[in-house]
């Protein structure tokens, strides 16, 4: 459900959550959504008690994605933090960064807490109240992930996916998605709207991950150039790589980890090779002049807390940002999670201060090269 | 044929007509019967009227002619020879349709060159035959102009043009005039009838209106409910109807109802309630006893104020209403039974005039009734 | 005085001109006043939302023209009839949008127009009845539409199946992710569009004129080239119209459908939305709307739609 930029957002508003969500899925995809949804356990951790700084009253205005998205946060976040904080939830749909410049440059704030993409945050510089981490759970927190602007409040990874019925080993990581010898078939990868998979290139061309970032673009592209004859399509929407693994159009794709899950565990033979998998987030950030700022970041630092992480981690397959809800989530489950403990060390995360420089350079240069 | 032995022989015969003969022609559309068993034998270059009320089955019968309806029954023969299995294209029989049916996308020289063009005429040909007919409608130098920069008569006069510009031999007319004034229209039926005159072609005539078919026809057809009722020459329809249908159809009829007492001779006696018995010529195929209209024409009842009649069919009544016209006076008398009678007198000295209410002694010519 | 009177006579006629326009002028008011309630509308919420869209092009981020300098920095050039045309990539997107497009509307004609004529040919309750069946696709959602194109076009979709089944094939052909794909995707949601247009100037034309032209000599076939057809231009020219313009605004068909060189302008201007370089995407619009109005006005003038349409309405 959750990815980059405003494709999917777009298609919401056009054509309703349930056909961006459910027509790009197709009928197969569907039903194994809705069935690792009901086969979740309903035995979510309990939230001990919170301390008295998070307490407090009135209300705050929180723009989700809506969908299955919010269906977890309301479990996990909002519905105990109504409870337990006195404070009211006002859910708004549809955070747009065009809606939040128009907000501010208006004077007309309607939303405190928005839930984006950290390149949609960067790209509204100026545009967001500090973050003030007094009341965080900062103990258990990546400092990495602690933006003066915004905090994570999802992580989710771009991985490479592979059908397990088309080759005798499999793929260990991007220079394998790249050897079209050892792995023959059709590709699948995203296309410029999900910011083109330069860190893939290059680490395919032998940069190992952890120095892949400031990526060398013109490297990327040459890389690009060899791989390019067997991408048989550059993806917009999320559900796409996931379709094409299950109808058996390519047996190799870059995706999100949250959409290969269900068709996996609907029994499509399609597993995740996280080896140098990228890691992404979405954030909250509190828009600047927000009416209800303190309740804000209240709800903020709510959500970060371990039991309210583990909660929405088991309610749809996204990582967490709190180190110790991995020790209130079950094995199994920890599993399928690119923060589970074993996981997380095979993924490196994304760059968004690089993108933030580059993504327009790199889209416009992606432009031409895909036309060639 | 037995059909053409019960069909009068046609007066006038033309040369370059062909004949017509509609052999117990009917048409149904389903429960509908457009026309119904007609009848009716047209000599070369008799110019004929189709005559009735709307719905009667006059375009139905040209359309069976042209051959854009197939009959149900019967058989058409032109020049002795069916043309059931000839195509439209093939008939070679010029049509003036009900709203002209001028090609709009063509000029009028277009429109008329298009028969010639089918025809495989040459070019320089065309041109020339084009000019003529052209002459012949009064329209000289129309060539380039389209449909919608004419008149509603002048459209009407190239339609016609256009069906004569291949010389058929058999015209049809389906109402040409009944789009156009008044003034027009009688205009146009002297030009018409001048054509007919000139060309020989036989036509058959649509319409609706009876005095335009008085004035221009050879044989009047009048038709009711799919039948031919009556077909005649313009004086016989009008002096001896043979039905009510056509005494009320063509012209002003008086109906006076009653029974036929007795026959004697050529003459009967009607018995009217109120007025006595009222003479008329005795018409075969009505029994005496049985129920009767005598019909009358306005202009042949002669008003008296009491003096002796020297009529053979005399009543007294009231004028219940008086209208002057001009050339004449119309009373609506009132007779002793309850029916009414109208009757025109002219405006002249030496007939005398009646005031509303006054007593009114009315008669007419035995001759100048007819049973029906 | 004879001067006199004739400027008198002059200053009069001019005068009586005058107030006659001030009538018509009236008249004309009269009809505005008929139709100002949907022009408000239109202005309101259609009008002002894409006007201010549009004009970001000219001050987002700051005010000027660089937003349309992209589109005409060349990148490269390319050869073409001897001729070395500059070249980049927003003009090849809007090159291969035309083509597309151009490519949608024929196939629909060739299609829609058999379609059309049956439909105008058979009783007009029959012809409601068939309606439904050109309409169908209307009640289904473009993404279904599309997916159901992928369910049929894959690698193991139903065609591919069936060839390999039948021993025609022993490889899969490759029809998903094609140029291909994407006609039959957008042809498939186009037809009614061409087909509706189409069968109401069909429908108006008055059948007595076919009739005539048999009367006059003209068999089927002639009757249909020399009038039938001429007088279904309208319907050919609204619908390609239509069609054509659509077309050029498509944006989920070949996004699904698509190979790697499918793209079209509404992908690149949504790329460029969701990078939030609106003034950009509104360049790429305006340029696209202007290219659509051109090629209105390339339409009527050519074809003269406007003198078809009145005369075949006389
Ligand atoms: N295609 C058809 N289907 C069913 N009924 C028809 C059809 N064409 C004509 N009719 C019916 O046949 C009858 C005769 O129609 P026709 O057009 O011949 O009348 P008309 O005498 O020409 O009338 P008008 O003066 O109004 O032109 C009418 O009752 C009409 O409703
Ligand atoms: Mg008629």
């Amino acid at each position: 459900m959750i990815q980059r930029g405003l494709t999917r957002r777009e298609l919401v508003r056009r054509y309703g959550a349930a056909a961006a969500g459910v027509a790009l899925l197709g009928p197969r995809a569907l039903s194994s959504v809705a069935s690792a949804q009901e086969a979740t356990p309903v035995a979510l951790p309990e939230i001990p008690a919170i301390p008295a700084a998070l307490k407090g009253s009135g209300n705050v205005v929180v723009a989700s994605w809506g969908g299955a998205v919010l269906d977890a946060q309301l479990k996990a976040y909002i519905e105990p933090f109504q409870e337990m904080t006195g404070i009211t939830v006002t859910v708004a749909d549809g955070p747009d960064p065009s809606k939040v410049k128009a907000m501010v440059d208006t004077g007309n704030v309607e939303w405190d807490v928005v839930q984006l993409g950290r390149g949609d945050v960067l790209a509204l510089d100026g545009y967001w109240e500090e973050m003030d981490y007094s009341l965080f759970d900062t103990a258990n927190l990546d400092a990495a992930l602690m933006r003066p602007d915004s905090f994570a409040m999802v992580l989710f990874a771009e991985i490479l996916a592979y059908r397990t019925d088309a080759f005798p080993n499999a793929p260990e990581g991007w220079k394998d998605f790249w050897d079209v010898e050892a792995f023959p078939g059709s590709r699948t990868m995203p296309a410029a709207a999900q910011l083109p998979f330069l860190e893939g290139a290059v680490i395919a061309d032998g940069v190992p991950m952890d120095e892949v970032y400031p990526i060398d673009i013109d490297r990327a592209f040459a890389s690009f150039d060899r791989i390019k004859p067997h991408v048989v399509k550059w993806w917009e929407a999320g559900a796409q790589p996931a379709q094409m693994l299950t109808d058996n159009e390519v047996p190799l794709a870059v995706a999100f980890n949250g959409r290969i899950t269900p068709v996996k565990e609907a029994g499509a033979p399609v597993d995740i090779q996280w080896n140098e998998g990228l890691l992404a987030e979405d954030d909250w950030a509190i828009v600047k002049g927000a009416p209800n700022r303190e309740n804000a970041l209240k709800f903020c630092a709510f959500c970060t807390l371990p039991a309210p992480q583990a909660r929405f981690s088991m309610l749809i397959p996204y990582g967490f940002v709190n180190s110790k809800a991995a020790e209130l989530i079950p094995a199994d489950q920890l599993a399928r999670l690119p923060t589970a403990p074993e996981l997380r060390p095979k993924l490196f995360l994304r760059d968004e201060q690089w993108w933030a420089e580059n993504r327009e350079s790199v889209i416009e240069r992606w432009n031409e090269w895909i036309l060639e | 044929m037995t059909v053409a032995a019960q069909v009068r022989t046609p007066e006038k015969i033309g040369g370059l007509g062909a004949r017509v003969l509609f052999d117990r022609i009917e048409k149904r559309y389903g429960p509908v019967i457009a026309v119904d068993e007609v009848s009716l034998d047209i000599a070369p270059g008799e110019f004929v009227t189709l005559l009735g009320p709307s719905g009667s089955g006059k375009t139905t019968s040209l359309m069976m002619l042209a051959g854009f309806e197939i009959p149900t029954a019967g058989e058409i023969y032109v020049d002795d020879d069916p043309i059931a299995a000839v195509p439209p294209y093939r008939r070679n029989i010029g049509m003036v349709f009900q709203n002209y049916a001028l090609f709009p996308h063509m000029t009028v020289g277009e429109n008329i060159a298009f028969p010639l063009q089918m025809r495989k005429i040459g070019r320089s040909e065309i041109a020339r035959q084009t000019r003529d007919v052209l002459e012949l409608v009064g329209l000289p130098g129309y060539e380039g102009r389209y449909p919608k920069q004419l008149s509603g008569g002048q459209q009407q006069r190239i339609a016609v043009a256009r069906a004569l510009v291949f010389n058929p031999r058999v015209l049809l007319m389906d109402e040409p005039l009944g789009a156009l004034d008044k003034q027009l229209r009688e205009h146009l039926q002297l030009e018409i009838k001048a054509l007919h005159d000139k060309l020989g072609v036989t036509i058959i005539y649509v319409t609706h209106d009876q005095e335009e078919a008085l004035v221009m026809s050879d044989r009047i057809a009048v038709m009711n409910n799919g039948r031919i009722e009556q077909c005649g020459g313009p004086t016989d329809l009008y002096d001896e109807p043979e039905t009510r249908f056509v005494a009320t159809f063509i012209g002003e009829s008086n109906f006076i109802d009653g029974v036929l007492a007795r026959a004697d001779g050529a003459i009967g006696y009607v018995e009217a309630p109120g007025l006595g018995s009222l003479r008329a010529p005795l018409k075969p195929g009505i029994a005496a006893g049985s129920p009767v209209a005598l019909t009358v024409r306005p202009e042949k009842i002669i008003a008296h104020d009491n003096g002796a009649s020297s009529h053979l069919n005399t009543v007294d009544g009231t004028v219940a209403d008086v209208v002057f016209v001009g050339e004449m006076r119309r009373y609506v008398v009132a007779l002793p039974g309850g029916q009414r009678l109208v009757l025109k007198a002219q405006n002249r000295s030496g007939v005398q005039s009646f005031n509303r209410g006054d007593a009114i002694r009315v008669g007419w010519s035995v001759d100048d009734c007819r049973l029906v | 005085m004879a001067a006199l009177t004739h400027d008198l006579q002059g200053a009069d006629r001019e005068g009586q001109v005058a107030r006659f326009q001030h009538l018509r002028r009236r008249e004309q008011w009269r009809y505005v006043l008929l139709l100002l309630p949907a022009v408000v509308f239109l202005i309101a919420f259609y009008g002002y939302p894409v006007a201010a869209m549009l004009t970001r092009a000219f001050y987002d981020p700051v005010p000027g023209l660089q937003n349309f300098e992209p589109l005409v920095t060349a990148r490269s050039t390319v050869e073409f009839l001897g001729l070395s045309i500059p070249m980049n990539a927003y003009i090849r997107v809007f090159w291969i949008t035309l083509q597309i497009a151009a490519v949608v509307t024929i196939v629909s004609l060739l299609l829609g127009y058999p379609v059309a004529y049956a439909l105008s040919s058979v009783s007009a309750s029959r012809a409601n009845l068939l309606m439904i069946f050109v309409l169908i696709p209307f009640w289904t959602s473009i993404l279904v539409r599309s997916y159901a194109w992928m369910v049929l076009l894959g690698k193991e979709g139903i065609i591919n199946e069936a060839l390999l089944a039948a021993g025609l094939r022993t490889e899969p052909l490759v029809l998903l992710n094609t140029r291909l794909a994407v006609y039959l995707g957008m042809i498939h949601i186009m037809l009614p569009f061409m087909i509706l247009p189409l069968y109401a100037v069909m429908r108006g034309i008055d059948r007595n004129l076919l009739r005539a032209a048999g009367n006059l000599g003209a068999p089927p076939s002639a009757v249909f080239r020399r009038i039938f057809l001429p007088l279904s231009l309208p319907g050919v020219a609204a619908g390609c119209l239509l069609v054509f313009i659509l077309s050029l605004g498509f944006y989920i068909t070949p996004a699904l459908l698509g190979g790697q060189k499918d793209v079209m302008v509404s992908m690149l201007i949504q790329q460029q939305i969701s990078l939030l370089k609106w003034g950009f995407g509104a360049a790429l619009a305006l340029v696209l709307l202007i290219l659509a109005l051109g090629i209105y006005a390339l339409f009527t003038r050519v074809l003269g739609v406007e003198r078809v349409f009145g005369s075949a309405r006389t």
